[in-house]
């Protein structure tokens, strides 16, 4: 009995030590950019946010950037005044770890169209969001909730064209710009794993 | 060196991704070749060198990792990607799936994935055509993969192989290597023999559900007895059984385990499949199942168990505060009856355990009316309700008057005139009455035993929680059964006479001090327009008053008296709770924040919430938590005796520890998902979290002394 008493506590910590839940406040955090800038999620009050976890060097990710999509949906959505932030939590001994200087370059070579670039190379955001890969993607709504935690498409494929495949994120800030809600808050996110520091 | 070459590879994979999605598309067999066997050297391998027409041959696929390497299952987990194969086939061969050998479970715990290192062979039947002609042929397959180490790449190649199709059926050198990995394909689960069950621990917390995997302890020494079991998921869109796997103590032979399910969309599974590992001192041993999960089965020892709690605790809630009062009723009761033949004794204890038992049975339909509805469900809910107090409270001090003899409660008019006649529905009534009390007034309360029975109840199944609440009624109404069925034991009581209308009114002042209380309960809700409450409790006991004197006793104009009583409750009904009191739309008390100290020297209570906790964690200081509530008699006694004195003050302060009080008054929803996490339905919910921030919190007993209090807080305080 003891033992389970335990058990659940430990879970109950865990759970609100990485959680996020739909429907909940997404938790604010708080990181630097690759341009050196403080960013907190709380900055964007009151704006739809996208929140992707990026690794350009993770095949399923790279498949979203080197055919140009995820920079138009991105483009899209700025258009539409949304916030859309990259999180890049690859630890520094990683070689997929991005100095400000390479991500600067990599993110001007790539057209990335992200409100932000944040080097979250002790995983703080990542552990926060409880992310499990690269790309998995947030959206939170204009009144701070969550209300998508998942894949970014239906189509875990490292090759062709995501333009084809049913996109979550473009869906729920679709369904969200409406007023609707969201249909799909919640997939399992695909791609490779997030190299985090511990 | 090897970083130098993936980050080659990486750029490598830049030229050919930029190039656009159409010509990536085209550019794959180039890219495939650029790659071959740059992490993974693949060949395709078959267990026959010379198969005869008709025949069923093995083709492996087989996949040699370097070292850290890995390559993924048909169920990559978090990450990662299957292995696919595409074959080209001469006609008259055809392929059937893949069968995967057992994988691997590959750390990091946060991002577990299934897969294989060093090496696999992915194995798959071909099966040839009876009509196949003579002569060599040519199989190529298209193997495509993702290997992962530090950076995932994908990558492909086309494999090929030789197969003469003659007479005779000769076995390939490759041979023994197919059938060492078939040895490693997970087998189809006899469930008949294994006799699993699947079930829901509880309700979902969230996403997350707990789900149990039991195979029954044989005690025997069987063969292949496992002694760590875990699950390997099958790949589903709709919902994930998570990696972490927790082994729970079982029998001989049998395991238990409890691994949680996440779910993405749509309804909670009914059925779960996927690859049970067993793990004994001879190896690693898969088995494919597909099992319908019960909702809320739980195994039938705990079953058991709980019923007897459930009867336990019944049995000790009647020395709890809260139902005291109506052992008053009771032992007057069996005075008055005691003259009685045994016979009649009998049935009215026998009417008593009703009137408890349909009030349980009343009880569970709420519980389970609120659960179908989707809300929480918790013991004494009621009691977060301001239109159950006042009602509450206006039933007890009609109970009080009664006693002290204002009016009588009859089924029909005029007690006096058909005493004799009436006496016998008289006392049924009352037995039966008392009964609904005594459950009414029980709630508020738990008692040792009880908490776990019920925490185990609320979770169950409508048929589980009916039983548990049953029992739990017939553990309260048992001692006046056993007294009614054997009278000789009430021979010690005093022989009825003039005395027992004076102990009758004397038993009024126990249901006054109930009325207070309920009072006190309603202030919470109701702030200073309270007083509106009592000032309509004043006007009920007029009422009563007229009724007893003038319509029960009276022998003229009762119809005049009649209609005053009517209009007395109309009137302070409609003045003092609707008017003034606006007793339906209670304002909850607004959320306190700030020290809830009680006086000047007081513990420094702040309000709960589970930020609180893991603020004051992180900050290394051990933690008290009480869940309470105003109407919770418990708690108050709890906290009385135990936690509001000086040496626990004394002591809280020398740990400097962090006071959090979870108001459960008004039924908070965040406080139920917290009990519930402790398997209880109801307060008190005493915790104390150690210093040590890894170490999780001790869950106190219902009934605290300050020796428990002060040893867990000495425990709590230690690194």
């Amino acid at each position: 009995m003891k033992k389970t008493f335990a058990w659940f506590a430990a879970l109950a910590l865990t759970a609100s030590a990485f959680g996020v839940e739909i429907g909940k406040p997404a938790p604010d955090f708080s990181g630097t950019d690759i341009n050196g800038k403080i960013v907190r999620l709380s900055d964007y009050k009151g704006k739809i946010i996208v929140i992707e976890s990026y690794n350009s060097d993770c095949p399923f990710c790279h498949n979203h950037y080197a055919s140009g999509a995820m920079q138009e949906l991105q483009k899209d959505l700025a258009a539409k005044g949304l916030v859309w932030l990259l999180v890049d939590s690859v630890n520094t001994k990683n070689f997929s770890y991005r100095t400000p200087e390479q991500a600067r370059k990599e993110s001007a070579d790539l057209k990335i169209a992200a409100t932000a670039w944040l080097d979250d190379h002790a995983g703080e955001i990542g552990h926060l969001y409880g992310m499990k890969t690269t790309p998995h993607c947030f959206v939170v709504a204009a009144d701070g909730t969550l209300v998508y935690d998942g894949a970014i498409d239906d189509r875990p494929q490292p090759f062709g064209d995501p333009r084809t495949a049913k996109n979550y994120v473009r869906a729920a800030v679709d369904e969200l710009l409406a007023g609707k809600p969201v249909t799909v808050s919640q997939t399992k996110p695909y791609g490779c794993g997030v190299h985090y520091a511990n | 060196m090897r970083q130098t070459t993936a980050i080659f590879l990486t750029c490598l994979s830049l030229v050919f991704f930029t190039t656009g999605p159409a010509s990536a598309q085209t550019a794959l067999p180039s890219f495939g070749d650029a790659f071959a066997a740059h992490h993974t050297q693949v060949k395709l391998i078959l267990s026959a060198d010379t198969a005869k027409p008709g025949d069923t041959i093995w083709a492996g696929v087989d996949l040699k990792m370097e070292s850290g390497w890995h390559t993924y299952w048909k169920n990559p987990g978090d990450a990662g990607s299957p292995t696919k194969i595409e074959w080209t086939l001469p006609p008259g061969i055809s392929a059937g799936e893949i069968q995967w050998p057992l994988p691997e479970k590959l750390p990091p715990a946060e991002v577990t994935t299934y897969g294989y290192e060093t090496e696999v062979v992915l194995l798959v039947p071909l099966t040839l055509a009876s009509n196949l002609s003579g002569g060599p042929l040519n199989l190529a397959a298209k193997v495509s993969w993702l290997e992962c180490k530090e950076s995932c790449i994908p990558a492909d190649a086309t494999v090929e192989a030789k197969l003469n199709i003659g007479s005779e059926t000769k076995t390939s050198a490759e041979a023994s290597l197919v059938q060492s990995w078939q040895q490693k394909i997970p087998k189809p689960i006899n469930n008949a023999n294994w006799k699993i069950k699947v079930w829901w621990e509880k309700p979902a917390t969230g996403d997350l559900r707990p789900l149990i995997f039991e195979r029954p302890g044989i005690y025997s020494a069987a063969k292949n007895i496992p002694y760590s079991v875990d699950v390997f998921p099958e790949a589903n869109d709709h919902f994930e059984i998570q990696s972490a796997v927790e082994n729970l103590p079982s029998g001989i032979g049998g395991f238990h385990i409890r691994k949680f399910v996440k779910k993405f969309d749509g309804n909670w599974p009914t059925e779960i499949g996927g690859t049970l590992v067993a793990t004994n001192y001879l190896g690693r041993q898969g088995y494919d199942f597909k099992l319908p999960i019960d909702e809320f089965l739980a195994s039938e020892q705990s079953l058991l168990q709980m019923l007897l709690f459930a009867f336990i605790g019944g049995l000790i809630l009647n020395i709890m505060p809260c139902v005291l009062p109506v052992i008053a009723l009771k032992i007057l009761g069996f005075v008055s009856e005691a003259k009685s033949e045994p016979r009649r004794v009998r049935k009215l204890g026998l009417i008593y355990a009703l009137g408890v038992l349909l009030s349980f049975l009343a009880l569970a339909a709420v519980v389970i009316g609120v659960k179908a509805a989707g809300h929480h469900a918790g013991w004494g809910m009621q009691f977060g309700s301001p239109v159950f107090i006042v009602c509450l409270t206006m039933l007890v001090t009609l109970v009080a008057l009664n006693l002290f003899g204002v009016f009588e409660v009859t089924l029909g008019g005029r007690a006096l005139d058909t005493a004799g006649e009436l006496a016998s529905k008289h006392g049924a009534a009352g037995a039966f009455f008392n009964g609904v009390l005594a459950t009414m007034l029980a709630t508020p309360c738990t008692a040792p035993f009880l908490g776990a029975a019920l925490g185990f109840a609320f979770a169950q199944s409508a048929s589980v929680i009916v039983l548990i609440f049953l029992t739990v009624g017939l553990g309260l109404a048992s001692p006046y059964i056993l007294l009614s069925w054997n009278p000789a034991w009430l021979k010690f009581l005093p022989k009825p006479g003039a005395w027992m209308e004076k102990f009758k009114i004397a038993m009024g002042f126990p249901m006054l001090a109930t009325v207070v209380w309920l009072f006190n309960v309603a202030a919470s809700s109701y702030g200073k327009n309270v007083l509106w409450l009592g000032i309509f409790l004043v006007v009920v006991a007029f009422a009563a008053w007229i009724f007893g004197e003038f319509f029960q006793r009276g022998r003229s104009r009762r119809g005049v008296a009649l209609a005053l009583v009517l209009i007395l409750l109309a009137g302070g009904y409609a003045f003092a709770l609707e008017k003034e009191l606006d007793w339906r739309t209670a304002m909850p008390e607004a959320n306190a924040t700030g020290s809830l100290k009680e006086s000047a020297d007081g513990i420094d209570w702040q309000p709960w919430s589970v930020e609180a906790v893991a603020q004051a964690r992180a900050a290394g200081k051990p933690v008290l938590v009480d869940f309470t509530a105003d109407w919770c008699l418990t708690c108050q006694v709890n906290k009385k005796t135990s936690i509001e004195i000086s040496s626990v003050r004394e002591k809280l302060k020398s740990l400097n520890a962090v006071v959090l009080l979870g108001d459960y008054t008004h039924f908070p929803d965040a406080i139920t998902t917290e009990l519930n996490r402790y398997h209880r339905a109801g307060v008190p919910l005493v915790l104390v979290y150690p210093k040590n921030a890894d170490t999780p919190p001790i869950v106190l007993p219902e009934i605290l002394t300050p020796g428990i209090v002060l040893d867990a807080l000495n425990r709590a305080g230690k690194p």
